[in-house]
């Protein structure tokens, strides 16, 4: 991308080394005016006073190429292919953990922001979106399809084997471990408590109705179509559930 | 005779204001809830002042002899005023010692409260004894005993100074600048490095405000002269190890996260409004400005006026305020009191 | 102070002399020498909380004014609840209800730390505290949204209004009424998140408009309007404000344990104003879950310089940026824990902390950095100490680290009880296991209910 138009700030605080693709202005705009249109973009960009405290407080800071502080002021001064810049890997370096507006003197959300900076991505199908994203596709299967985001069945020593042998110290298997849970409805494998059918299908609405399935197709297709059919299935469950009730 | 004047709080405000009066033949009724005249400079013991460079202990306790010597001027100390009642010219006022005083205006300089470092945790302070407050400095220096760390009496040798302790901190409700921590903080950097010459001290900043001349007088010649160290950064947190604290912080030049080992961190802190704001406001039907600081009516007729007729302020009673702009405020708000006895002598002449 | 310091010389003459000829004697008398010193000094035990809602915005305020305005309908902390009140780091109070409790559960924990849920029910029945714990609830879906960004501000406003309402009504399946449970959030993350966007649902109207088509969808408004929590409560507020009653129960002297603690960001960072701070604990100085209730069990809580530092859980991170995860781990809590505090337990409230910090030590060992430090949740060390089996009810056998080393010091013969459990668990697979309640109060509706007129908890 062409550095010619960079802003004074750009050279200073953005990324002055990029190999992403030129981008028209429209295009740029549009990102930015997604990222500003949501409701939380006010309260939590208030103006930045540049102290840092928020990078000084961050934990990914400490291991990535990543400034709280830098995003702030890309926002702040609407530095369009700053920000664009920074969409391709640095908000993915953030650990969400808001250490940041827990800190900052003018209350911004450097945390917040970056979600939507994320949200932003997807929507516009970045291929840095999907990349980061791939090796998240079961958490979202899990929680799309039944409301948890994570199973018993997911934590195995081969999934993570740099968690060591021991998922468990007491070798027996999965079900019989998971029955000896003195909880009821933790005594289940594939999801990490039982949810009621109905309760699912009422998650699937709210996924319909806030567009979240929309931000899935984007990014992943495959994934979506899964999860529509189970999505189908589950319905028809119910509704098979509740023919039965009637008779 | 004409009924005296109230002046309430003996802080430089009071003591300029009281001084003014009497000089131009008004009786005055200094109350002071402490035991002593003086306010913050002498209560807190300051050590030297800004921009003077004078002994907080000379300077201000010149004032206080100036006022008690005056002959119209009647001290109340471990005093309160109860009741303020009447309108300008025929206050009526109930002191806490059970007496009741004809008044015809009362001047409020009710002066301002440290903000308490306790209100920002992360800070360290009431957690480790070597995070202290500039006030705390102050007296290490005036008190004769040298800056030392309070843990085990050793000469520092990394002192970092953090501005902006209750002020410009929205997270804890305090959106102003205190005015006087930049100037006071260098001005402190300076008498540490005096002391102890082999101290590295570090002022971390978000802006530096030494306004006016106070720019070649503190903040340059501190960098020139002292070798004090500036950093523009915030410190996120203060923790400690193996005896030293543990500042976090950003080196905003390469834009990298640090922590740095210091013997002893330095809160500035700002100036809240008086604690006892609430009950002044009340006991004298004067408003409060959104921050809570003694409301100001416009200053282009006259001083020091409030929304009510007769009642005066002056001061960091209104806002955050040096020690310098106090006095010449109430000598203002003394001068606004004469204008009104004036007008008043007309009228009924 | 400053015995040994040759320059000081109240009275001797002799000062410090680096202030150079300007230098002039402050004249103080050596009493007030004395007086402004004794202040320096001073150990600093008030804490004056001038930060009041003049100053810094309560959201509860708005709630209040939307409730009165016919806006929304608030789901009440009332005196069934039996709450207490806690004090905010701003000293605002906040209501901590201790009865008839609707358990919001964690897919963090349920997952891979149940001891963790199990340890809470179980310290519950010991108290004979009512609760329901029912299948009809999602997660607050925001583990994945921080991680992936797929979700936004309407669906987590929506699920987060869905589980609430459903909280609500949930006492009618045992014939009682509307409001009878108050949901208790286990997870940091539900809590900080669901503080968040509780926070949003009550500035914005725009986004209670949204939200309210949806929910009207579902079935889930009270009079046509949005169910709004009166406070929203972490368990671990719970445990803080029964610390007492817990330590009554308390049968094992833990006062040999030198505990860590890690609070959680998505605890105390997140809506900061609302997280628990008691003078009577670390001064104040520090948020007071986990720490309140170590300090009531006897243990000496340790303080390390990286307390601040979040564990590196980092959402995403955890599942595929784990170099980041476990350094971050490693290096800035357990090595510091460990090395700096000398610790024999690291203790959490938060369920990504939890496993974060357990998971990661293993692979230390690669690294040269073979720590193995007990990394439990406060209510499954509490449980412990009250006696609580460490396999069957606290499934210590799920967590990574040495909690074996841990019981040892307590004095638990893990060994017979870790035969115990064995045993048991072939009794599991015969099919008889054991259960903390009535496993047919879990479905409340829909598919397997089974209606039970008002049958108490287990």
């Amino acid at each position: 991308m062409s550095h010619a138009h960079s802003s004074r700030i750009q050279q200073h605080i953005g990324d002055p080394v990029s190999d992403s693709p030129a981008l028209d202005r429209d295009k740029l705009e549009e990102i930015f005016q997604d990222i500003q249109a949501d409701i939380r973009y006010d309260h939590e960009l208030n103006g930045c006073l540049n102290c840092g405290i928020c990078t000084a407080t961050c934990p990914a800071a400490h291991y990535y190429d990543f400034s709280p502080r830098e995003i702030v002021q890309l926002l702040w001064t609407e530095n369009l292919e700053g920000i664009y810049d920074a969409m391709q890997e640095k908000i993915w370096a953030c650990a969400q953990c808001y250490t940041c507006a827990a800190r900052c003197p003018f209350e911004n959300s450097p945390g917040g922001l970056i979600m939507l900076m994320r949200e932003a991505a997807i929507k516009h199908g970045m291929e840095s979106a999907k990349n980061v994203l791939r090796p998240f596709s079961r958490v979202m299967l899990k929680l799309i399809s039944t409301g948890n985001q994570l199973s018993p069945d997911m934590i195995t020593a081969d999934g993570f084997p740099d968690w060591g042998p021991n998922i468990s110290k007491i070798d027996a298997p999965l079900k019989v471990l998971r029955q000896a849970i003195p909880v009821p409805t933790l005594n289940t494998t594939k999801t990490a408590w039982e949810v009621n059918l109905t309760t699912s299908v009422e998650l699937y609405t709210i996924w319909e109705e806030t567009g979240v399935l929309d931000q899935l197709e984007t990014i992943d297709e495959n994934l979506y179509d899964v999860i529509l059919d189970i999505m189908d299935e589950k319905r028809e469950d119910l509704e098979d559930w509740e023919d039965e009730q009637e008779d | 005779m004409a009924k005296p004047i109230l002046i309430v709080g003996g802080g430089p405000a009071g003591l300029a204001a009281a001084h003014s009066l009497a000089t131009f033949g008004q009786a005055c009724l200094l109350v002071e809830k402490e035991d002593r005249l003086g306010g913050a400079p002498i209560l807190e013991g300051y050590a030297k002042l800004v921009p003077s460079g004078e002994w907080a202990k000379d300077a201000i306790g010149g004032m206080v002899s100036r006022v008690e010597e005056a002959e119209l001027v009647n001290v109340l100390t471990s005093t309160t005023v109860t009741s303020f009642t009447g309108e300008t010219g025929n206050f009526t006022v109930e002191l806490s010692n059970g007496d009741h005083v004809e008044v015809s205006a009362s001047i409020l300089c009710t002066g301002f409260t440290h903000f308490d470092s306790a209100n920002k945790p992360e800070w360290g302070f009431g957690t480790y004894q070597d995070v202290v407050t500039t006030t705390q400095v102050e007296q290490m220096i005036s008190s004769g005993n040298g800056v030392r760390c309070l843990s085990d009496g050793r000469k520092p040798k990394r002192v970092a100074i953090l501005l902006c302790v209750g002020s410009r901190d929205r997270q804890i409700g305090r959106e102003w600048c205190s005015k006087i921590c930049c100037t006071v903080s260098a001005n402190l950097a300076m008498e540490i490095r005096e002391e102890l010459p082999d101290c590295h001290v570090y002022i971390y900043y978000m802006d530096i405000l030494t306004f006016g001349l106070l720019e070649t007088k503190y903040y340059w010649r501190s960098q020139e002269e002292f070798k004090v160290k500036y950093i523009k950064a915030r410190i996120a947190e203060v923790t400690a190890r193996d005896g030293k604290l543990i500042v976090k912080g950003e080196d905003t030049l390469v834009k990298r996260p640090i922590t740095i080992p210091f013997d002893l961190v330095v809160h500035a802190i700002g100036m809240d409004p008086n604690r006892d704001n609430g009950k002044i406001s009340s006991l004298f039907g004067v408003d409060l400005e959104p921050n809570g600081f003694l409301d100001q009516a416009s200053s282009y007729s006259s001083s020091g006026m409030t929304n009510r007729s007769g009642v005066f302020i002056a001061g960091a009673a209104t806002g955050p305020e040096t020690i310098d702009d106090s006095i010449a405020q109430g000598k203002a708000a003394a001068m606004a009191a004469l204008e009104q006895r004036q007008v008043a002598a007309r009228l009924v002449g | 102070m400053n015995t040994e310091n040759p320059n000081n010389g109240n009275g001797n003459g002799e000062r410090f002399t680096g202030h150079g000829a300007e230098w002039r004697d402050a004249n103080l008398s050596p009493e007030d020498a004395r007086t402004a010193t004794a202040w320096v000094e001073q150990v600093i035990n008030k804490r004056s909380m001038e930060t009041n809602k003049d100053r810094v915005e309560d959201v509860r305020d708005i709630m209040w004014q939307l409730e009165k305005e016919g806006e929304i309908v608030v789901h009440r902390i009332n005196d069934e609840h039996a709450p207490r009140v806690a004090k905010t780091i701003y000293g605002w109070d906040k209501k901590v209800p201790t009865q008839q409790l609707w358990h919001h559960k964690s897919c963090g924990q349920c997952g891979n730390i149940p001891g963790y849920p199990a340890s809470l029910l179980w310290l519950m029945n010991e108290m004979d505290i009512k609760y329901l714990d029912e299948t009809d609830q999602t997660s607050c879906t925001a583990w994945n949204y921080h991680g992936s960004g797929i979700g936004n501000i309407q669906s987590l406003a929506a699920v987060f209004l869905r589980n609430f309402h459903q909280a609500y009504v949930s006492a009618r399946a045992q014939g009682l009424p509307d409001g009878y449970y108050y949901p208790l959030v286990h997870c940091g993350t539900s809590f900080g998140n669901y503080k968040e966007v509780r926070a949003y649902l009550l500035h914005s109207a725009k986004l209670r408009e949204q939200v309210k088509r949806i929910l009207g969808k579902l079935g889930r408004l009270v009079d046509g309007k949005l169910l709004i929590p009166e406070e929203i409560v972490h368990y671990s507020e719970w445990v803080h404000m029964m610390r007492g009653d817990i330590a009554e129960r308390q049968t094992i002297d833990v006062s040999a344990i030198r505990a860590t603690i890690h609070p959680a960001c998505h605890v105390y960072k997140m809506v900061p104003q609302d997280a628990i701070y008691d003078d009577s604990i670390l001064g104040g100085n520090r948020v007071a879950v986990s720490t309140g209730i170590m300090e009531a069990l006897g243990t000496q809580v340790i303080d390390y310089s990286t307390w601040y530092d979040c564990c590196g859980f980092g959402f995403r991170h955890i599942i595929s940026e784990r170099e980041f995860t476990r350094s971050f781990s490693i290096d800035r809590k357990i090595r510091v824990a460990v090395e700096e505090a000398h610790a024999d337990v690291m203790i959490g409230h938060d369920t990504g902390c939890i496993t974060t910090l357990d998971k990661n030590q293993w692979i230390g060992k690669a690294a040269g950095k073979g720590y193995n430090l007990p990394v439990l949740a406060d209510v499954q060390f509490a449980a412990m100490a009250c006696g609580a089996h460490p396999y069957k009810i606290v499934q210590t056998h799920w967590h990574a680290t040495a909690t074996e080393t841990l019981m040892e010091k307590i004095g638990i013969d893990w060994q017979a009880k870790k035969v115990e459990f064995e045993s048991y668990l072939k009794e599991v697979e015969a099919g008889r296991f054991e259960s903390l309640y009535d496993p047919r109060l879990a479905i409340t509706s829909g598919p397997g209910f089974q209606a039970l007129k008002k049958v108490e908890n287990a």
